[in-house]
């Protein structure tokens, strides 16, 4: 991260490397400012550290600066709620938070990010051997892990990304986020420009395109939908795209379809990445899947991927080192040497195309969120009216899935209890993230079980 | 029929989401300065809308319906076919 800053502010330091609604930042400017952070973190003796800040430029001046001195940061939402926030850092044992909020209180030290923007820089002549991150993910039962990343490693994906300073990546995702952190990697290895609106809505994304001369973005298939039924229902033409990436969710080829037709002449890449496993595999044809190319085999003996009883394996590129709890295991190893691992994802492949057909697991991926049931299903189940309840995902076009639950209401319940219990239902979620909160609620007689398990899969 | 059926689901989707229906028109877009909706929203109204109505104009038209009249028009369509 560091190195990547360096080398674009030694080239280009007059070019603008960060836009956000506060303003534009040069790559001069933002080395300049991460060494400064870099000092004011040896100062005060932060050598890891949560990070709650909404604006892109403080963002990658903490990242670049902390990556300087090896202090090791970790990303929440902006928005996060305090309670929230506090359960979380107490979990990860942060006990320093850099944020500009003041509704952040808790047994731990608030330092203010342009407070640390203004000591004196770090001088060294550049990063020792650890430049540690954490990044935040939620595991298989909803409680949030970090994995433990390091810039050496996550900035190979971008070793051979070539200058084109005439780019300009739209920030559609969160850069707290493994898949935000990758679009600024490559805008700093490539020296381009970052246009980062917050908050980052598709309406917002739209706004860019007009406005800021977005040239190239890089989003969930969900956030594409609605950035061109945004632009649609404004009547606006967006302007002409040199690259579109999809990523976090299978892509529809009915959506490949429009990206092509909206945006003539632009090249569409699909990214299959994850936290834990980094960036795996990228296809540019522009059709749905993978191409079954990329494939471990005897012609491919270097690849990073395997089709095994349908589902898909991977073994590590730019991986994480673990997770920040050392007694969490890795991401289910599926061998005995443990090279390769689970991912999860349910692959078929058909005409020489690997395509995705869902998850072994309960995971329903709504809109590239990964929501777990089971935090769902219990605090619904709570719930003094609910007898029984089941959460699974449904099938949708617009976010791939929706969160569903079936609750079966205790006895004698009329149509004004129901209401009642529908309320209390949302009442009962509202502490979840958003995407987690139901979006179907039907009250059943009986809920669907396999032997005693619930059955969670997603339905069509 | 299905018309008025759709009409009274999007009445009860605003008031489930706590958005005002006052104003509502054919016209009203959907998204943006009309209603606003943000993707897990419009997720919502659409499946509420097949509950309902067994099908609905977000999974199977061609295009997302842009206003309050699209949406109204698919079920026209379909109940006259």
């Amino acid at each position: 991260m560091i190195l990547l800053l360096e080398r674009a502010a030694a080239e280009a330091p007059d070019h603008p490397a960060v836009v956000t609604g506060e303003g534009t930042t040069t790559y001069g400017e933002l080395r300049t400012a991460a060494r400064r952070v870099a000092g004011g973190l040896v100062a005060q003796g932060v050598t890891r550290f949560a990070m709650v800040e909404p604006d892109a430029t403080r963002i990658v001046q903490l990242l670049a600066g902390a990556a300087l001195v090896g202090s090791e940061p970790c990303q929440y939402q902006a928005d996060m709620a305090p309670a929230e926030f506090a359960a979380q850092a107490e979990s990860l044992g942060h006990d320093v938070v850099v944020t500009r909020r003041t509704d952040l209180v808790g047994p731990f030290r608030v330092v203010d990010p342009d407070e640390l923007a203004g000591a004196e820089p770090d001088t060294r002549p550049g990063p020792g051997e650890a430049q540690p991150l954490l990044i935040r993910t939620t595991g298989t039962t909803g409680v949030p892990k970090a994995a433990r990343h390091d810039w050496s490693i996550l900035g190979r994906t971008v070793a051979t990304v070539s200058p084109r300073p005439q780019q300009r990546w739209l920030l559609a995702y969160g850069p707290h986020q493994f898949a935000g952190l990758q679009v600024i990697q490559h805008v700093l290895a490539s020296r381009a420009t970052l246009v980062a609106p917050f908050p980052r809505q598709p309406r917002d994304g739209v706004d860019a395109l007009l406005a800021e001369g977005v040239t190239c973005v890089s989003a969930t298939p969900t956030y594409w939908r609605f950035l061109l039924a945004e632009a649609r229902s404004r009547g606006v033409a967006l302007p002409a795209l040199e690259q579109a990436t999809l990523g976090g969710e299978a892509s529809p080829a009915d959506l490949l379809e429009e990206l092509r037709a909206t945006f003539p002449g632009v090249r569409v890449s699909q990214v299959y990445a994850s936290t834990e496993f980094g960036s795996v595999a990228s296809v540019r044809d522009g059709r749905p899947g993978l191409d079954a190319a990329v494939l471990h085999g005897e012609a491919n003996p270097t690849s990073h991927l395997r089709v095994h009883d349908g589902e898909l394996w991977v073994r590590a590129g730019a991986g994480m080192l673990g997770y920040a709890d050392a007694s969490t295991e890795a991401a289910d190893p599926a061998d005995a040497d443990g090279e390769w691992r689970r991912t999860g994802d349910l692959v078929e492949v058909v005409d020489g195309r690997v395509l995705f057909r869902g998850r072994t697991s309960e995971v329903i991926n709504v809109g590239g969120v990964k929501v777990h049931p089971l935090p769902v299903e219990e605090r619904i189940s709570a719930l003094d009216s609910v007898a029984a309840a089941r959460v699974f995902g449904r099938a949708n076009r617009l976010t791939g899935a929706i969160v569903a639950v079936e609750v079966v209401p205790l006895g004698g319940a009329d149509d004004a209890d129901l209401d009642r219990l529908r309320e209390q239902i949302r009442d009962a979620v509202a502490d979840l993230p958003r995407a987690w909160q139901p979006r179907s609620v039907a009250f059943v007689d009986s809920i669907q079980t396999r032997g005693d398990k619930t059955v969670r899969r997603v339905e069509a | 029929m299905a018309v008025e059926k759709a009409r009274a689901v999007i009445a009860e989707f605003l008031a489930r989401a706590g958005k005002s229906s006052d104003d509502l028109s054919d016209e009203t877009p959907l998204f943006g300065e009309g209603l606003a909706l943000d993707s897990l929203e419009a997720a919502e109204l659409s499946v509420m809308l097949e509950d309902v109505l067994g099908t609905d104009p977000f999974s199977s038209a061609e295009q997302l319906p842009q206003t309050v009249g699209d949406i109204l028009a698919f079920y026209e369509v379909s109940s006259s076919a």
